[in-house]
C-alpha cells in the first residue's frame, strides 16, 4: 500500500473499498420530497407572503368575529336627525370616542365601520361559497370534457349556446323568479359561472392529455381514471390555485357590479353599501361613506388575489427547486 | 375553406337560434307576467272586470298572448261582411249572466266560443260586478267575454326570425289604395336637392320608403332602404320603435336646414326626406303635411346633432381599443425584456391593482381623479364639440383592457423568450434584435391577434357600468333598462346582437389567427 500521507487528507476523503450489497443496492437515494410541504416553504420564503397572509386572515376573521361581538342596528338613530351623515370627527364628537364612529355614520345615523363588516361578512362568504361550488364542478366536469371526444363535442355546444346568453339577463330572472336573497345570488352566480372554468380547465387538459409521458402510460395499460387522477390532475394544481385566485375576488367584484346596476342582494352587502353610498360620493363631507366600503372590498380582493397568485407559484413544482 | 367558413357559420346560426329560445322561454314563460303592473298606475285604478281585461289587453302589447275580445270579433265579422252593422251591434250587447243573453248573442256567442276554443284559445266570461244590490255596475263592473292563448314558443321563434329581415317592394302598400302608378324610378337628379345637383337616387311608389337608394352628405354617403333589420319592437323602452333603430337612431338636438318640400315649400326644418315612410291616408288628415307634401310618404324621421347609442358606444370604444393596444403591447413587452426590473414590478402592481379591485371602484377613482384635474365628468349631447368629454369614459374603458393586454403579452412573451429554439437562434449567432423581431414577436403576437376581432366588434355593446357613471347615451345600458321595464321585445333583440357579435368575432378570430400564422390550418383534418 502507497503511502497517502503526502495527500495531506484526512481519512474520509479518500477512496476506500466497499462491499458489495444486493440490499443497498435496491434504494434510490433522494432527498425526501413532499410536494404540500414544498409549496409552503416556497410560498414562506418570501417574507412578503407572511405579511400579507397576515392581512387576509386578520381580515377574514374580523369580518366574521366583529359582527358577532357587537349588536348593529341600522336603524337605532333613526329619529335622531343629527346623528346622519356625519364625518369621523363630527360623529366621535357626537357619540364619544368608540371604534363603531371611525368612519363616520351614513344616511340612516348607522355606523358606517359597522356597516361595512356586516356587508363584508356576506360579501366574503358569497364569494366563498361561489367559488368552491364553481371550482368543483368547473374542475371535474373540465377533466371529463378535455378526455372524452364525445362529451367535447356536446360540451362544445353548450358553451356555445350558455355563453351567449346574457348573465345579466340569467341573473335578473333568477332573482325575479325567487327572491333577492343571498342564497338566490349564489344560485345566479354558480348556475352558468362553472362553465367558464370547466373550459378553461378542458383547454389545460387537451393540452396535456397527449404528451408522451401519457402516452407512455396509456401503453403500459393505465386506466383512464388513473391517468387523470395522478398524472393530470398534480400538474394542474398550481394552474387550479392561479385560477381560483382569480376567481374568489371576482365573485366580490361581481356583486358589487350587480349591486351597482340594481340587481343585487336584499341584505347590505358590500356592493349595496357601494350603491347605496353612490350619491354621497359627490356630496362634500359625505364622501367617508362612499369610499370606505369601496377601499375596503377593494383591499380584500387585492389580498385575497395576491395571496392566491403567490400560492399559485409557489404550488407549481418548478419553483420548488 | 369556403366549405370550412360555411359550416362554421351554420353552427353558429344554430346557437344564435337556441340562444334566443332560451330567452324567450326565460322571458316569456318563467318570468311573472303580474311584475308587468308592478309600476303601472293606471293598473291600480282599475275595478274588477276592466281590470282583469285591462291586464289581457298589456299582455298581448308585451307579446306574452293573443288576446281576442268578443266585440272584435264582431267587427271582424262585419268587415268580412259575414254580419252587418245592426246584428253587430245587437249581437254585441252581452247580458250581465250568460242566462240572461238574447238569443242573437247567444248565437253569436255560442260561435265564439266553438271557433277559437278550438283553435285551442280560453274562453273566459266574466260576470257583471253590481253595486251592492243596486242596478249600477260597480266600477269597471260591466260583463266581459274574450278569448286568450299564450303565443306557443315554436310559432314566436318562427315569427321573430322570418320578419328579422324586411326587403321593401313595391306591393308593400295596399292594393286597394289610389297612389297612381306603382314602381321604381331611376333619377339622376335627386328631387330633394331641388332637382340640379347631380346626385343619383331609386326612388319607388308603391314600396315602404320612398327613397330605396339615395346619396348624402353623411357617412358612409350612400344609404339604402331596401333591406330594414327588425330586431323586435320596443313596448315600454322606446314605444313603438325598432330596437335595431333604438340602437342606431341619432339623438341630441334637432339640426336645422334650409329644405325644399316636395310641393315646393321651402323651409327652415329638421326633416330628413330620405327617410320618408307610407303612412296610409296622412296627407288629407293635417293641412302641415298637405303643405309639404305632394303624397302619402309623410313620415320622416329627423335631422339631430348627435351620433346613435351604437355611435357613441363605438366611437368611445374603438379609441380606447386602439389606445389599449398602442399601449399594452409595448408595455408588456417592455416588462418582459426586463422581467424582475422596476418596470416589471410597477406594470405587476397596476395588473393586480385592475384585476383584483371591483371595476366600479377603479372607474369612481378615474372620474374623482379626473374631476380634479378639471376634465368634464358628465357627458353632454349638446356640446357635441367639446371633445374633452371623451376623455375620461375612454380611459376608465381603456386602462383594464391595457391591464389585461400587458398580463399576456407579458405571458407569453416570457414563454417564447425561455423555449429552446430562442436558445439554439442566439447559439447560432443571431443578434438579440433579429431573435426578437423574426422569432420571438411573431410567435407571441398569435394569441393576442385571436382577441381583436372580439374587441372591435364588442366596441359596439357599449359598457355598463362606464356609460352609467358618465352619463353617456350608448348602447351598453339598453339591457339592463328593457330589463328593469320588463320590455321583451328589446330584451330579445339586444340577446340576438349580442350573440350575433359574439359568434362572429370568434370566427374572425380563427380566421385572422389562421392568416397571421400560416401554420394554423383549419381545412385540414387532424394528423
Amino acid at each position: 500500500m502507497e503511502d497517502l500521507s503526502r495527500f495531506s487528507l484526512s481519512e474520509e476523503e479518500l477512496f476506500s473499498h466497499v462491499d458489495h450489497s444486493e440490499l443497498e443496492s435496491e434504494k434510490i437515494t433522494a432527498p425526501r420530497y413532499s410536494y404540500w410541504q414544498s409549496v409552503f416553504r416556497v410560498f414562506f420564503r418570501n417574507k412578503l407572503n407572511i405579511v400579507i397572509l397576515a392581512i387576509l386572515i386578520f381580515l377574514v376573521a374580523f369580518a366574521y368575529i366583529y359582527p358577532m361581538l357587537t349588536e348593529y342596528d341600522r336603524f337605532g338613530n333613526l329619529l335622531n336627525s343629527t346623528t346622519k351623515h356625519l364625518g369621523p370627527a363630527a360623529a366621535i364628537r357626537q357619540f364619544g370616542f368608540s371604534i363603531h364612529w371611525l368612519l363616520g355614520t351614513g344616511g340612516a345615523g348607522e355606523s358606517t365601520f359597522d356597516a361595512i363588516w356586516n356587508g363584508s361578512r356576506i360579501s366574503i362568504s358569497l364569494a366563498f361559497i361561489c367559488a368552491a361550488i364553481n371550482m368543483s364542478v368547473g374542475v371535474l366536469l373540465g377533466t371529463v370534457w378535455g378526455f372524452s371526444k364525445r362529451v367535447d363535442n356536446v360540451m362544445t355546444e353548450v358553451y356555445n349556446v350558455l355563453g351567449n346568453v346574457p348573465y345579466i339577463l340569467l341573473i335578473s330572472v333568477l332573482v325575479m323568479l325567487f327572491s333577492p336573497s343571498f342564497w338566490t345570488m349564489v344560485l345566479a352566480l354558480t348556475i352558468t359561472g362553472w362553465l367558464s372554468i370547466a373550459y378553461f380547465i378542458r383547454t389545460q387538459v387537451v393540452i396535456i392529455r397527449d404528451r408522451e409521458y401519457n402516452l407512455a402510460s396509456k401503453c403500459l395499460g393505465t386506466s383512464t381514471v388513473k391517468i387523470a387522477m395522478k398524472n393530470i390532475l398534480p400538474f394542474m394544481t398550481s394552474v387550479i390555485v392561479t385560477l381560483l385566485a382569480t376567481e374568489i375576488p371576482s365573485y366580490i367584484s361581481y356583486e358589487v357590479f350587480l349591486s351597482y346596476i340594481g340587481m343585487g342582494l336584499s341584505e347590505m352587502s358590500l356592493g349595496r353599501l357601494i350603491y347605496a353610498a353612490e350619491g354621497a360620493m359627490v356630496t362634500p363631507g359625505w364622501e367617508m361613506e362612499f369610499w370606505a366600503p369601496v377601499a375596503i372590498a377593494s383591499i380584500i380582493t387585492v389580498v385575497l388575489y395576491v395571496v392566491g397568485q403567490n400560492l399559485g407559484d409557489a404550488s407549481d413544482p418548478r419553483t420548488h427547486m | 375553406m369556403t366549405k370550412y367558413l360555411a359550416k362554421r357559420l351554420l353552427h353558429g346560426a344554430f346557437s344564435i337560434c337556441v340562444v334566443v329560445a332560451l330567452v324567450m322561454i326565460m322571458i316569456y314563460s318563467m318570468l311573472d307576467r303580474m311584475l308587468v303592473f308592478a309600476q303601472d298606475p293606471v293598473y291600480s285604478h282599475q275595478g274588477n272586470n276592466t281590470k282583469t281585461t285591462y291586464r289581457y289587453q298589456k299582455w298581448e302589447e308585451y307579446g306574452y298572448l293573443d288576446y281576442v275580445p268578443f266585440a272584435d270579433y264582431l267587427l271582424s265579422l262585419q268587415r268580412s261582411g259575414a254580419i252587418d252593422e245592426e246584428t253587430r251591434a245587437g249581437a254585441a250587447a252581452i247580458a250581465n249572466t250568460p242566462a240572461g243573453d238574447s238569443e242573437l248573442t247567444a248565437e253569436y256567442v255560442a260561435k265564439f266560443t266553438e271557433e277559437y276554443e278550438a283553435k285551442g284559445y280560453t274562453v273566459t266570461r266574466l260576470k257583471a260586478v253590481m253595486q251592492g244590490k243596486t242596478k249600477r255596475y260597480a266600477s269597471g263592473g260591466q260583463p266581459q267575454l274574450f278569448a286568450y292563448r299564450d303565443i306557443p314558443l315554436t310559432h314566436r321563434l318562427l315569427d321573430y326570425f322570418t320578419s328579422l329581415l324586411d326587403i321593401d317592394s313595391i306591393h308593400y302598400v295596399p292594393e286597394d289604395a289610389d297612389i297612381g302608378e306603382r314602381g321604381l324610378t331611376f333619377t339622376t337628379r335627386d328631387p330633394m336637392y331641388g332637382g340640379e345637383k347631380f346626385s343619383p337616387a331609386i326612388l319607388g311608389n308603391g314600396t315602404r320608403h320612398k327613397y330605396l337608394v339615395y346619396f348624402d352628405g353623411r357617412f358612409p354617403f350612400i344609404h339604402q332602404n331596401v333591406a330594414t333589420i327588425h330586431l323586435g319592437t320596443s313596448y315600454t323602452v322606446n314605444t313603438g320603435v325598432d330596437v335595431f333603430d333604438t340602437m342606431t337612431r341619432s339623438q341630441g338636438s334637432y339640426v336645422r336646414s334650409t329644405i325644399a318640400y316636395p310641393t315646393g315649400l321651402v323651409e327652415e326644418s329638421a326633416d330628413d326626406l330620405h327617410t320618408a315612410v307610407y303612412s296610409a291616408g296622412s296627407l288629407g288628415t293635417s293641412a302641415v303635411y298637405g303643405d309639404r307634401f305632394t303624397d302619402d310618404y309623410t313620415s320622416t324621421s329627423t335631422v339631430r346633432s348627435g351620433f346613435s347609442k351604437i355611435g357613441y358606444s363605438f366611437v368611445i370604444g374603438i379609441i380606447s381599443v386602439v389606445m389599449a393596444y398602442l399601449l399594452g403591447l409595448p408595455l408588456g413587452l417592455a416588462m418582459a425584456l426586463r422581467k424582475d426590473k422596476l418596470i416589471d414590478k410597477i406594470g405587476t402592481i397596476y395588473i393586480v391593482f385592475i384585476i383584483a379591485v371591483p371595476s366600479l371602484a377603479y372607474i369612481f377613482l378615474f372620474k374623482a381623479i379626473g374631476g380634479r384635474m378639471g376634465l368634464p365628468t358628465t357627458f353632454n349631447m349638446e356640446q357635441s364639440g367639446n371633445r374633452m368629454m371623451y376623455i375620461l369614459p375612454i380611459i376608465s374603458l381603456a386602462l383594464p383592457s391595457v391591464a389585461n393586454l400587458m398580463k399576456w403579452m407579458r405571458r407569453y412573451m416570457i414563454d417564447q423568450m425561455n423555449s429552446d429554439y430562442v436558445k439554439f437562434a442566439r447559439s447560432g449567432g443571431l443578434t438579440e434584435g433579429e431573435i426578437f423581431t423574426k422569432h420571438i414577436w411573431k410567435n407571441a403576437i398569435i394569441p393576442i391577434v385571436h382577441g381583436i376581432p372580439s374587441s372591435v366588434l364588442f366596441s359596439l355593446t357599449g359598457a355598463i357600468i362606464t356609460e352609467r357613471v358618465y352619463v353617456v347615451p350608448g348602447a351598453g345600458n339598453l339591457l339592463t333598462e328593457a330589463i328593469n321595464k320588463y320590455d321583451n321585445g328589446v330584451i330579445v333583440g339586444v340577446t340576438l346582437f349580442y350573440a350575433v357579435l359574439s359568434v362572429l368575432s370568434i370566427i374572425m378570430g380563427d380566421l385572422l389567427m389562421a392568416a397571421v400564422d400560416p401554420r394554423i390550418s383549419f381545412t385540414t383534418k387532424d394528423r
